[in-house]
């Protein structure tokens, strides 16, 4: 009775369909607001300084009369590219040494360990702060930070996962037909580490958002005029009594675009089981 | 014992590792750290003078050492950006004094409140065989976990301090003037930096309960005739709770990570303020210290988890 | 008086069980015997009131001396049930290791029983466990009282499991394959230590098993199930004897008995030479501190494979036979000695048909990969695209798979029909020597009778050679035309399988054949 329900692998779930809808809605914004924002999210006007959502401001303005809905989809749009890139670099490095370091073992393998041990247990987004400090700022170095800072949790899951499957019958049998070591590593087994890979590619998402809006908030990130959501809470806070509404927008489009990424990563990993 | 020397000798070249990545990582950077203190006006003299202040003039390795034992002894160098007074720069280790325990108050505070609620609460969940009280609290989660610590801050700073006014918005009391107070006033940080932990926290616990629960030993259990609430509370929470020593060990560091963030946000002298601001005025000496400082602690905190790993779990311990 | 009455479970609305009827005296041991889906374990676990919650009883009832315990319609009553469970029904389970709590000292764990049961203090209790340790034959007891599971053997876990059972001398013990897990030599000390437990306590046994000839020689009565349902059940001398169902037919020719005797050949032709080979493993963690230990897992072994010939390879778990496999083929890398083949690349088939296929791919890329494979090693081989799909669809009929099977994936078979696929991905390159470990083991008897029949079929075809490893002598039997036994790493006997069979020369050889 067991083996019945592994095999009626359900193909949906709620987790999935709303996780979707919700990264779907956030890609959207994205790219409208790369095209097209209600007002120029950088024209201020001194007239309409902290006016309260209204029809023609949806979200209010803030301090130097900005359309805040019009910022908060720029910021949008600035996070998610970030995040995007920030992403495939990262796992692009992680399945590349992942793949060798586990598959191989040895002494390189015994000194990525070590290194990324170290790094690991490491909060990304200091290890993300440290090396900015070192690079200096900017949008180019602040994503090669982050990616820098998460290419070890991505080195370590694939590099389990080509641990788990090295000492695979199948792999074994591979082995024994003489297919080459490129073969095996990238068309026998990382298939079998896709829908794994893939739920930490969609957290990845989540941690690169956090830590560029946390980045961003503490005023290391994207730099003003920029827009972008952290900036934007970090501004707002010093209204909080005055204009409460400033925080809300920029606040709620993070914990939007979070949520519906970890609904998806967990959509996935449920179909998987 | 054995066991623990190992450890022990391990931590400390991991320190090791780290420290000279530390130093070397600040050795690297563009541009020359006399030229950025003293301005594109100074004089060659002055400039010189400064670099052999600093002992810039020393080759790297030499330099390294210096560094090294003058941290073992306690002299942490000194600040590049803050002055004691007209002749004298800024020891570090003043600098980051009366700052640490303000960020290992807060550390330490949302931690014990990570705990004491997610895990009745992560045990609870897993009891509920009330399809609506876990959809509930799944959703409940998974929106706690997407708030990041920064946001919660401002709505906890918003709901209590400006509406409810529990406390004073931005009015932080020493911990040396008025202890109460500022145990008071550091609640509401660690109450910010603890509700996405408490969701993960818990969301953990109760996914390994129900794993456990499927074990062929709670299948026994029941056979001997245990009551549900037997078998969950002394065979299944035990087992269970092992894993969550480990992923606690995570939590930990990234409670000291959210505690930067939101000291920014409650405006608390921490060092985790210390350290955004001397990254931004490149105060290298002071940031070194703090990244060395950071690690250690996240090290340590994983060695001493792994050690109490050990001793739980009677597999590992007595192999 | 134990009955189970008219009982049907169902899961999701499909009935695992229908209509099943068992009666249990006391002292009396009923074997029920079925292959894996038979609805064997269902009926023990309802009868234990163990059963998942979803579980729904469509039908019938559970008596326990006239004491309805469940009935149809009822919710399940899980007080009542209490009072009986561990103190006058007790149950063992296959897997001791994973059946004991992994964090809790096995002592602890069988004082639970008294603690729920009896009003004992502390140290009665203590005196007790202790007792019942010794008359289980766990030597030592005290020392097995403060362990923790992991540090037992799988045969002492396996008696701890047992005094759990019948530390209150239970008028119901019910055994789920108690001894599959074990080692033969274990397995029969376990099966003897029961039927001593049933002499003295006189308890009715529900003995659950797919092995017929264990049944055969622990039960009285026997019940066969197939597919949720009896097909037949008698006293064990009448199933054994005059089976009436053809089912049960099918089921006792299927297991391999000394019965089916192959025909030796003399094969001569040399095509594997293995002399002084040694082969070691690494132990303990990987750390930079610890010294490198080895452990020595096989010891001088030395032995010729001739074409056309099967030769087999027999010892229990442990002995080190997997190892020298994987030495031969090349996939232990700290080996001394030496091993020659004269064949091209050496195929294995695995002992687990859900490990030993990639689940990504369809069953045809699978079948077609030694292919490509072979034609990148050696350009002279290589195929064209066409070629390969032919030949793939060649032995999909060769191994008895339809051609539709072609673009399934591993995870839609069965596990007779993924060792199908297994053997013919080892065979579509035509070697000419074939390592098979415990290819059988993991399958149903049924099953087994046919995928040693494919293999015996091939041989014949293509005069390959195998090393066949098993642990099952039966099966060696049947498929060896030589034997070799192996023990802590040593080949202590070799010979013609009849001569090693009728005369065998070592102690543990002859305990080996005594055992099954």
């Amino acid at each position: 009775m067991k083996k019945k329900n592994t095999q009626k692998k359900k193909k949906w779930n709620n987790y999935l369909v709303v996780g979707l809808v919700m990264t779907g809605i956030t890609l959207a914004i994205a790219i409208i607001g790369a095209f097209w924002t209600p007002y120029e999210a950088t024209a201020m006007s001194a007239s309409i300084k902290f006016a309260a959502p209204s029809l023609t401001h949806w979200f209010g303005t803030d301090n130097f009369g900005r359309d805040i809905l019009s910022r908060v989809m720029e910021g949008v749009e600035t996070t998610v590219v970030i995040s995007i890139l920030v992403v495939a670099a990262s796992a692009i490095v992680g399945v590349l040494v992942g793949a060798l370091t586990g598959y191989f073992g040895g002494l390189m393998d015994e000194i990525m360990m070590r290194i990324t041990d170290a790094v690991n247990g490491f909060p990304s987004i200091l290890l993300a702060l440290v090396i900015l400090s070192v690079l200096g700022s900017g949008v180019e170095k602040l994503i090669l930070a982050l990616a820098i800072a998460f290419c070890p949790s991505y080195i370590r899951i694939v590099r389990s996962e080509f641990i788990k499957y090295r000492d695979a019958d199948f792999i074994a049998r591979a082995r024994l037909m003489g297919v080459g070591w490129v073969r095996i590593l990238f068309v026998h087994i990382l298939p079998n580490i896709f829908s794994t890979f893939l739920v930490s590619i969609v957290i990845g998402f989540n941690n690169a958002i956090l830590a560029e809006s946390g980045m961003s908030f503490l005023g290391i990130g994207v730099q003003p005029p920029a827009a972008s959501l952290g900036k934007m809470l970090s501004d707002a806070q010093g209204y909080l009594s005055s204009a409460p509404w400033y925080a809300l927008a920029p606040g709620l489009a993070i914990v939007w675009i979070v949520l519906g990424f970890s609904l998806l990563g967990e959509g996935i990993r449920r179909r998987n089981q | 014992m054995k066991y623990i020397c190992k450890k022990i000798i391990t931590l400390i070249m991991t320190l090791f590792l780290v420290s000279v990545a530390a130093f070397l990582a600040f050795q690297v950077i563009p541009g020359d750290v006399v030229t950025s203190i003293l301005g594109t006006e100074a004089t060659p003299e002055m400039e010189e003078a400064l670099r052999e202040e600093l002992g810039l003039n020393d080759p790297p390795v030499e330099r390294y050492l210096n560094w090294v034992s003058g941290v073992l002894k306690g002299d942490l160098g000194v600040s590049y950006r803050y002055s004691k007074n007209m002749n004298e720069r800024m020891p570090v280790a003043e600098l980051i004094g009366d700052k640490l325990p303000v960020t290992l108050w807060l550390a330490a505070y949302s931690l014990i409140l990570i705990i004491v609620i997610s895990i009745p609460l992560g045990v609870l969940w897993a009891r509920s065989k009330n399809h609506y009280l876990d959809a509930a609290l799944n959703v409940i989660s998974q929106t706690a976990m997407a708030v990041p610590a920064f946001f919660l801050g401002i709505l906890v700073t918003y709901l209590f301090g400006i509406i409810l006014k529990c406390f004073t918005p931005g009015g932080y009391v020493s911990y040396r003037e008025d202890f109460a107070g500022f145990m008071h006033y550091l609640l509401f940080p660690a109450i910010s930096i603890a509700i996405p932990k408490i969701a993960m926290t818990a969301r953990f616990l109760r996914n390994s309960m129900l794993t456990e629960i499927r074990s062929d030993y709670v299948r026994t259990a029941y056979s001997k005739g245990c009551t549900d609430r037997r078998v969950m509370y002394t065979h299944v929470l035990r087992n269970a709770l092992m894993p969550v020593v480990t992923f606690l060990g995570m939590i930990i560091a990234e409670t000291i990570a959210g505690s930067i963030v939101v000291e920014q946000v409650f405006g608390l002298p921490g060092v985790g303020r210390l350290l955004i601001s001397s990254i931004s005025t490149r105060d290298f000496p002071v940031v070194e210290i703090l990244v060395l400082y950071i690690t250690s602690v996240v090290i340590i905190v994983y060695a001493l988890i792994d050690i109490l790993y050990r001793m739980i779990d009677p597999r590992i311990s007595s192999k | 008086m134990i009955k189970i009455d008219h009982l049907s479970v169902a899961f999701d609305g499909t009935e695992v069980v229908k209509n099943v009827t068992i009666e249990i005296a006391d002292g009396e041991i009923v074997g029920v015997v079925g292959e894996s889906g038979s609805g064997k374990s269902v009926t023990a676990l309802t009868l234990m009131g163990l059963i998942a919650e979803d579980a729904v009883l469509t039908n019938g009832r559970i008596l326990f001396d006239d004491v309805v315990l469940a009935e149809a319609g009822k919710a399940r009553d899980k007080a009542l049930y209490r009072n009986y469970q561990g103190d006058e029904m007790t149950m063992i389970f296959q897997e001791p290791m994973t059946s004991l709590n992994p964090t809790k000292r096995v002592g602890t764990q069988v004082e639970e029983v008294l603690k729920l049961h009896t009003k004992l203090s502390k140290e009665e209790m203590k005196e007790k466990v202790l007792d019942t340790f010794a008359s289980v034959g766990l030597k030592d007891a005290k020392k097995v009282y403060d362990s923790y599971p992991h540090q037992l053997s799988g045969g002492m876990r396996q008696r701890v499991m047992i005094a759990m059972a019948i530390i209150l001398k239970p008028k119901l013990l019910v055994a789920d394959e108690p001894t599959t897990a074990l080692d033969v030599t274990i397995q029969n000390q376990i099966i003897a230590l029961l039927k001593e437990i049933n002499e003295k306590q006189k308890n009715a046994m529900l003995f659950i098993t797919h092995d017929l000839n264990l049944a055969r020689r622990l039960c009285h009565r026997i019940v066969v199930m197939k597919d949720g349902c009896i097909v037949e059940q008698g006293e064990t001398k009448q199933i054994f004897e005059t089976p009436k169902e053809a089912y049960t037919k099918r089921l006792m020719e299927a297991v391999p008995s000394r019965i089916q005797k192959k025909e030796p050949r003399i094969c001569t032709e040399e095509i594997l030479r293995v002399e002084h080979l040694d082969v070691y493993y690494p132990s303990g963690s990987n750390s930079l501190f610890a010294r490198k230990e080895k452990h020595h897992v096989v010891k001088d072994a030395g032995f010729t494979l001739h074409k056309g010939e099967v030769l087999g390879l027999v010892g229990e778990s442990g002995c080190g036979k997997t190892s020298l496999s994987k030495a031969i083929l090349g996939i232990n890398h700290d080996v001394t000695g030496s091993i020659r083949y004269d064949t091209v690349r050496p195929q294995m088939i695995f002992q687990d048909p859900y490990s030993s296929l990639n689940p990504t791919k369809t069953i045809g890329w699978l079948l077609e990969e030694p292919l490509r494979a072979a034609g990148k090693l050696d350009k002279s081989l290589a195929l064209t695209k066409e070629d390969r799909r032919a030949m793939v669809y060649e032995m999909l009929k060769k191994i008895g798979l339809k051609e539709s099977y072609y673009d399934r994936k591993p995870s839609q078979l069965s596990g007779g029909q993924r060792q199908r696929v297994s053997i013919g991905q080892a065979l579509i390159t035509k070697p000419g020597f074939i390592v098979a470990d415990e290819p059988v083991s993991a399958l149903d008897v049924t099953i087994q009778a046919q995928i040693m029949e494919l293999m015996q079929q091939f041989q014949e075809e293509m005069q390959l050679s195998y090393l066949f490893i098993s642990h099952d002598i039966n099966v060696v039997y049947r498929m060896c035309d030589r034997v070799m036994v192996m023990k802590d790493g040593q080949i202590i006997e070799t010979g013609d399988t009849q001569e090693i069979f009728d005369h065998p020369k070592e102690e543990y050889t002859k305990l080996l054949l005594l055992n099954s």
